[in-house]
């Protein structure tokens, strides 16, 4: 029996892991069947076990970071929530919004951006599941973000030893977008009941970079995005998130008091039922002498598979 | 069994000493040319009739701004041809005065420059200069026969054609 926090350890410990592994060269590899793969014809049934969820998290990562990014060139900060949406075959719904603002204080380079910003995409987690209950979960995953950013006046000078400095301004925009796409791919681990924490990694393209908007002033910083004056940017986010789950058992046979699916024994095509049991069942234990065909039943991921075997075959 | 506490803090302080050091926000250092310096390449009359010219380098050159607080000159002590000069961002118009070297002459010719200023954006790193478009240069005859624009657009490119190609009289 571990207590709570040698508990929160492991689990710190398994995401600071999984972090390092990530940007690795080795690759690395989810949980391998080991067991013997049936070559056979088999017709495969596909059920979805995991029910609806919903996963609502705050970024803790970017506040933190705003502490340290403060010197003599402005300062600049963001926020940043997230939802995302199981939707079918290990596929996620994603939306992630937030907000930020940067100043630029040089001293030939005076302005503030301040932008609003919202990504869509997908994940799709890698990892094979335990059970259909198992939302620990690492992924790949894809978003389209666009960042609605307002910039103020700005004020520059020319510094010329020669000739003598000059200076100018630039009046404020109407409000510009930036868009890019990204690919990101992270951890997703549940640490409580309920309550998860994780990181996603992410590289970003800027699609828009040489608009007249950005041709005439780049912005330093774009929220949900990174340096507007590079094409490409890398980030990191952490997350702190909690999930909303229902509908598992009324739909898809989930015992609640076990977390395990409750698989009804299916009918063998010749009319004698399969003698299997499982919890949740009220079957009798089997009889493994009288029963030609075999129902293989394996739930690796949200799904459960059952394999109707060809008769005669073991 | 690996105890995963003995390794947490020091894992936990590299990665987080790893991301501070990558997100630090420093000024970019500026790494394109922030002036836009317009080039003249010196050409030499070989008579005054003749119609071949040839590039002329001109022994010990010196070139002064003609500046509103104070003129600052330039000498150019080895054999050259081809010169760098800047024009003033803060106005239209700029002047500079011109001998072809420092001995053997005491008169100066004066360029002078008339354009048009455009402000451009270079990088947060860099900030704002001003590229121009040249309209028209006047000068003074002493040294100089004449004054041809090549390319009226002077941008921090380097490597675009050179701006003007000035002839000298056959005499210096």
């Amino acid at each position: 029996m571990t207590s709570l926090p040698q508990t929160i350890y492991r689990y710190i410990y398994i995401l600071t892991i999984s972090a390092l592994f990530a940007f690795s060269p080795s690759p690395v590899y989810a949980q391998a069947d080991t067991t013997a793969t049936d070559t056979t014809d088999v017709k495969v049934h596909k059920k979805d076990l995991a029910g609806h969820q919903l996963c609502v998290g705050v970024d803790i990562f970017n506040p933190i970071m705003n502490l340290f990014l403060k010197d003599t060139g402005g300062r600049r900060y963001g926020y940043e929530i997230e939802a995302n949406y199981y939707l079918h075959n290990e596929y996620y719904l994603a939306a992630e919004g937030g907000w930020g603002s940067s100043d630029v204080n040089y001293t030939d380079l005076k302005y503030t951006t301040t932008n609003t910003f919202m990504r869509l995409g997908f994940n799709k987690s890698v990892l094979t599941r335990d059970k259909p209950v198992d939302w620990d979960m690492m992924f790949i995953g894809f978003r389209v973000g666009v960042a609605n950013i307002i910039r103020s006046n700005v004020a520059f000078t020319v510094i010329d030893s020669l000739w003598g400095n000059s200076q100018g301004t630039l009046s404020q925009l109407p409000p510009f977008t930036a868009w890019w796409a990204e690919f990101n791919g992270g951890v997703r681990v549940e640490l409580a009941k309920n309550l998860f924490a994780g990181w996603n990694a992410r590289a970003k393209f800027l699609m828009n970079g040489k608009s007249e908007s950005f041709k005439e002033l780049t912005p330093l910083y774009i929220a949900g995005y990174g340096k507007g004056d590079k094409n490409s940017a890398f980030d990191l986010n952490v997350y702190i998130s909690y999930a909303f789950r229902w509908d598992r058992k009324s739909l898809h046979g989930i015992n609640d008091s076990t977390d395990s699916p409750i698989i009804k024994p299916a009918h063998a095509a010749d009319g004698t039922k399969a003698n299997k049991s499982f919890p949740g069942s009220n079957e009798a234990i089997p009889d493994t002498t009288a029963n030609p065909i075999i129902k293989s039943v394996n739930a690796t991921d949200s799904t459960m598979e059952v394999r109707d075997l060809p008769k005669g075959k073991k | 069994m690996i105890k995963i506490e003995k390794y947490l803090a020091p894992v936990l302080m590299a990665l987080c000493g790893i991301v501070w050091a990558a997100c630090k926000q420093e000024r970019q250092p500026c790494l394109t040319p922030k002036t836009a310096n317009l080039r003249a390449e010196f050409m030499h009359k070989t008579s005054d009739t003749a119609t071949v010219f040839s590039d002329t380098a001109l022994p010990s050159a010196i070139f002064i701004a003609l500046t509103r607080s104070r003129d600052t000159g330039f000498v150019y002590p080895l054999q050259k041809s081809s010169f760098s000069l800047s024009l003033s961002s803060d106005t239209v118009f700029c002047q500079w005065a011109f001998r072809t070297d420092t001995f053997s002459y005491t008169v100066f010719d004066t360029l002078s420059f008339y354009y048009q200023k455009h402000r451009q954006f270079l990088s947060n790193a860099c900030g704002f200069t001003y590229f121009y478009t040249l309209d028209s240069i006047h000068t003074s005859h002493k040294m100089i026969d004449s004054v041809h624009i090549i390319n009226s657009s002077v941008t921090n490119d380097v490597i675009t054609p050179n701006h003007l190609q000035v002839y000298i009289h056959p005499d210096y």
